[in-house]
């Protein structure tokens, strides 16, 4: 093979992938780097404004506020994702009866409509009738209704919500890897008389090492980003107890609407804080990488 | 097996690629199988003369009437002698965004449904075209008295006119009034809250509440209760001051006290900062809440989506001190369709749009209850609406249509968040409207100053002359 | 819960065994209902009146409300909805396991310069994510490619997103020896051939899993075709025409009609399950037996 046969081969492999992510990665990136140094409400004019974006972004409470909200949410979803849907994968990946349903029954919730399920959800949570509520006061649990959806509880249920909604996505990612784990490693160690502790640790652990990195970085990121089940429960409420970056972002671009005056869409502010949250969760995954990297080295 | 699994694939493909082929060959010309909720095209029945069609694309967020408006649609297609087809496509609660899509990427309907909150963004995009060349003396008599600057005439044009248009009312349960010993709804926000304090303490064993507001929207639970406190109160419904063309947040915020006292009373209904507006509208059918502010769609939801069997009414909202020093503002009236400029078949667009407000229409849009007319020569003869409780809604003689508030984009909280932190945990009230009014005059001289808002101030500005 | 089984594991003893084996299944049990329990209500939500629905309280209807799936299937133009959804999945779902295989087998297997710079660029567009803002200048373009009015403008867009597929099939190419489809290519196998041939089947389990990841992702979209069909309804994806069922003949949700419309929607999500899962199993089933 000629080294330019092997070049073409190699560009001929690549070049979807190039120019997509080059038109639309890269390019609405540098849009972004442009944008924030503009006031633009998406029509008329565009005024350059140097960094007043950035001075505003600084002086914003609001956006730091979901920054703050941004960690808690991602770190109570991690929290609770990660050790059960591992859990559950290492358990369906055994023998076990009746383990395909189980794996079915749990992959539901990750394709049910966020929209749709958010209102089921509400039924569960709400204040004045809902479910839990119901359950807790009849068996004497609580003398008052506690407020789920309130100040003080929201960010807590909308973490379950969207945990809930999580765990089968990656059991199943966890299964894939899980999978791809030789058999026969299993059987020596048993016969070795390795209990399913010991072979957990000493086999499990550190084959799925770099598959696992890999789904906890897509975790955290997916995690960070997720606001779709938080839009459609409180909308980042009460009082922005709820409010995540992505969602504060989603805002400012799609300002909800009311029966009074229309407000305008903020693409300038928008690409600022959008490179701020791109710095933000740029820099966590990244700080994940380099902390993670041993688990990559197992082979 | 990988064969077979291919081959499943290849074949998914090439049936998925040739009908989407298909599909995208027949876009326009082919009318839809079916009639759905998102889309409906409605296609002319006789076979024209072979001219050239006018295919007229009229755009709307409106879902109520559109079964009717679809019935009328046909109507027109089927006897215009012009050889005009209307395309209705309804939209959803994204409209003015898909507004602004379609006319930046060349896919601008001929006809708009226009609200007078958007109208003024419109023309400042340039969206829409002048009706003058168009009006006869005959519509300028009938419409003359409802034609207002801001709402209808921008610069001294004329962009749309009058149809229909929504009153707000305090929606009250007449059977807990009762209970409660409470013999009229109330005239004042002093009585609103006590109100709301009596029913809660006769009720609240039974999971029964004085006062609720779908919080979980803070700037739409507002817009339908505050702005009309403060505009029967003499004051504009969105914190804009006529009078000096500023906004002064300053009355607003006595209105937000009251709400504040009714919280800490415990008045309102738990898990109110979460509620929707559906939720609560379930619970006010079954008999939960004492009272709360909305639209006159109220009636049809309630005869459509939550049938009740409690005894309901809606009455004209609370003012400052029990004085009714303005008038009850009539919101998203005095507009309906307007042309858009990019229209290449704007005379065709005006046929359609002429015999949308003709007599028979405008007058069977009220008596079905779609809106409440706004046109005086209709109003005056139409029949009422047969829904239950809307004689509560109806059009009195302290409903008016008001101007337009200047449309702003401030930096930060709107006043809907900004208020409803500080009635769910308090603050200072002095230093949050301050702030408000700041913010968002801010806004207004920068919007100004860019050209994209005129105000005048108005010394002579009276509600009560509304 | 772990230490219970580890405990069970330890130790030959019987008693400890089971004791293991009730955890594991009382661990299962819990994390299944609470799964269930939001599904079933989905379900018995979708038969009720919206009154009773919203009214909240009821897990089961009082009277049962088949004509709801009517309702919904009628006033969505499901079919049409449906139709386009599955498109755009499937084409989203192809593209994007090909591109993404196709850089992931020459990065894996080939050294080139600017290679890292490549692994860089991908890993920066998982990293970077600006969110709903990058919405526009992606609209932009596509309006200039004249790609805004048909469903291949939000195709593009989901296959540019391909970073954490690449990512999941190289973990997963790393694994396969190479000395098979090296082997392959001193037979004379082309490289394309080789990737056809060979590595695209044993890369099953990974196209699998991700596949059935890309899919979902696509049939869950909703802020994408949103923006793309606002102005073309007839192109609406069923996440979209599903938001838009809220609306009806009043100005109140049919919540109910959503329900309906939603339970209708995962039928063809778990289609497409069974058949990426068996696609998986069977690798790993044929590979215990071998």
């Amino acid at each position: 093979m000629t080294r330019w046969g092997k070049w073409r081969e190699n560009s001929l492999f690549l070049l979807p992938s190039v120019a997509l992510t080059l038109a639309l990665g890269i390019y609405p990136l540098a849009w972004v780097l442009r944008y924030m140094f503009y006031e633009y409400a998406g029509y008329g004019q565009e005024t350059f404004i140097g960094l007043d974006n950035f001075e505003r972004l600084w002086r914003d409470d609001d956006f730091w506020a979901s920054v703050r909200n941004t960690f808690v949410f991602a770190g109570g979803k991690l929290l609770l994702t990660i050790p059960v849907s591992l859990l559950l994968a290492v358990i369906l990946n055994g023998k076990l009866r009746g383990k395909h349903v189980l794996r079915a029954v749990f992959f539901m919730p990750t394709v049910i409509s966020t929209a749709v399920i958010a209102v089921v959800f509400y039924i569960i949570f709400n204040s004045y009738n809902g479910m839990i509520n119901q359950l807790l006061l009849t068996n004497g649990a609580i003398a008052e209704p506690i407020a789920w959806l309130g100040p003080k509880f929201a960010m807590l249920t909308v973490i379950i919500v969207a945990a809930w909604g999580a765990i089968g996505n990656y059991m199943l990612l966890f299964l894939a890897g899980l999978q791809s784990i030789p058999h026969d490693l299993y059987e020596s160690a048993s016969i070795d008389g390795a209990g399913p502790a010991r072979r957990f640790w000493s086999i499990t652990v550190p084959m799925l090492g770099p598959v696992m990195q890999i789904i906890i970085m897509l975790a955290i990121i997916a995690s960070l980003k997720g606001y779709e089940s938080i839009m459609v429960m409180t909308e980042g409420g009460p009082i922005g107890k709820t409010e995540v970056m992505y969602l504060y972002l989603y805002k400012l671009l799609f300002p909800i609407a009311g029966s009074g005056t229309p407000v305008d869409q903020q693409f300038g502010y928008g690409s600022a804080v959008g490179f701020a949250t791109a710095l933000i969760v740029g820099v966590i995954t990244a700080a994940y990488y380099y902390m993670s990297r041993k688990m990559n080295k197992v082979y | 097996m990988w064969k077979k699994a291919l081959g499943i694939g290849l074949v998914t493909v090439m049936a998925a690629s040739t009908a989407a082929c298909g599909n995208s060959n027949s876009n326009d010309k082919e009318s839809a199988p079916a009639t759905s909720t998102a889309s409906a095209t409605t296609s002319a029945s006789p076979s024209a003369p072979s001219g050239e069609k006018k295919v007229i694309a009229y755009w709307t967020d409106d879902r109520h009437d559109q079964e009717y408006i679809k019935q009328v649609i046909d109507e027109f297609n089927a006897n215009n002698t012009d050889n005009i087809e209307v395309e209705l496509t309804v939209l959803s609660e994204n409209y003015n965004q898909s507004v602004d899509i379609a006319f930046s990427s060349n896919q601008a309907p001929d006809l708009l449904r226009l609200k007078s909150a958007n109208t003024g963004t419109f023309v400042k995009k340039g969206y829409l075209a002048p009706l003058d060349e168009y009006m006869t003396d005959e519509l300028k008599a009938k419409f003359s008295s409802v034609i207002l600057n801001d709402v209808n005439v921008f610069g001294g044009k004329l962009y749309s006119l009058p149809n229909s248009g929504l009153t707000l009312r305090l929606v009250y349960n007449k059977d807990l009034f009762q209970q409660a010993g409470i013999a009229n709804p109330p005239k004042s926000l002093q009585e609103m809250v006590d109100d709301a304090k009596k029913i809660t303490e006769m009720g609240k064993k039974d999971g029964v509440y004085g006062f609720a507001l779908n919080f979980k929207n803070p700037k739409s639970a507002f817009e339908r209760s505050v702005r009309e406190i403060l505009s029967l109160s003499g004051y504009q419904g969105l914190g804009f001051d006529f009078k000096t063309g500023q906004f002064d947040f300053g009355p607003y915020s006595q209105v937000i006290e009251y709400f504040k006292q009714m919280q800490d009373d415990g008045s309102i209904i738990p898990g109110a900062e979460t509620l929707d507006i559906d939720p609560m509208r379930a619970q006010f059918a079954a008999g939960k809440i004492g009272m709360y502010l909305s639209f006159s769609t109220e009636p049809g939801v309630y005869k459509d989506q939550f049938p009740t069997t409690i005894n309901w009414g809606g009455a004209l909202a609370p003012t400052l001190d029990g004085q009714i020093k303005g008038t009850s503002e009539i919101v998203s009236a005095g507009t309906w369709l307007g042309i858009s400029d990019k229209s290449k078949n704007k005379d065709a667009a005006w046929k359609f749009m002429e015999y949308m407000h003709q007599d028979s229409i405008l007058t069977a849009y009220h008596e079905k209850g779609f809106g409440i007319s706004v046109v005086p020569s209709i109003a005056a003869k139409a029949k009422q609406p047969d829904i239950a409780g809307m004689e509560g809604f109806l059009v009195g003689e302290n409903d008016s249509l008001w101007p337009a508030a200047p449309s702003v984009t401030p930096e930060g909280a709107n006043y809907g968040d900004a208020f409803f932190k500080y009635v769910l945990s308090g603050g200072n009230l002095q230093d949050i409207t301050a702030d408000l009014n700041a913010r968002y005059n801010d806004a207004l001289s920068k919007a100004v100053a860019k050209g994209d808002v005129t105000v005048t101030p108005d010394p002579a500005f009276d509600p009560g002359k509304l | 819960m772990r230490e219970h089984t580890l405990k069970g594991g330890r130790s030959a003893t019987r008693l400890p065994v089971i004791a293991g084996k009730v955890i594991v299944w009382l661990f299962l049990a819990a994390v299944a209902v609470v799964t269930v329990f939001p599904i079933l209500m989905t379900v018995t939500g979708s038969l009720m009146t919206n009154a009773e629905l919203l009214g909240g309280g009821n897990i089961l209807p009082k009277s049962w409300q088949f004509g709801n799936y009517a309702d919904a299937w009628r006033q969505s133009n499901f079919a049409r909805f449906t139709w386009n959804s599955v498109f755009l999945s499937v084409m989203a779902t192809v593209g994007t396991l090909l591109v993404a295989a196709m850089a992931a087998y020459v990065v894996d297997r080939r050294s080139f310069p600017g290679k890292s710079l490549y692994i860089g660029l991908q890993a920066s567009t998982m990293f970077i994510s600006m969110g709903a803002i990058v919405l526009r200048p992606q609209f932009d373009l596509m309006v200039k490619l004249g790609l805004n009015t048909s469903l291949w403008g939000v195709i593009l867009i989901l296959m540019s997103a391909h970073a954490s597929t690449f990512f999941i099939l190289l973990s997963f190419l790393k694994a396969i020896p190479r000395e098979i489809d090296e082997s392959a290519m001193m037979d004379g196998a082309s490289f394309t051939r080789s990737f056809y041939r060979i590595i695209l089947p044993l890369l099953a389990p990974g196209l699998g899993v991700s596949g059935l990841f890309a899919f979902r992702h696509a049939w869950n979209e909703y802020i994408l075709p949103l923006v793309f069909t606002m102005t073309n309804p007839k192109l609406q994806t069923l996440t979209v025409g599903l938001a838009n069922l809220r609306y009806g003949s009043s100005a109140a949700m049919q919540t109910n009609l959503m329900m309906a419309g939603a339970c209708l929607s995962i039928v063809p999500m778990l289609i497409v399950y069974v058949l990426a899962n068996r696609t998986f199993m069977q690798v790993t089933a044929g590979s215990i037996k071998g």
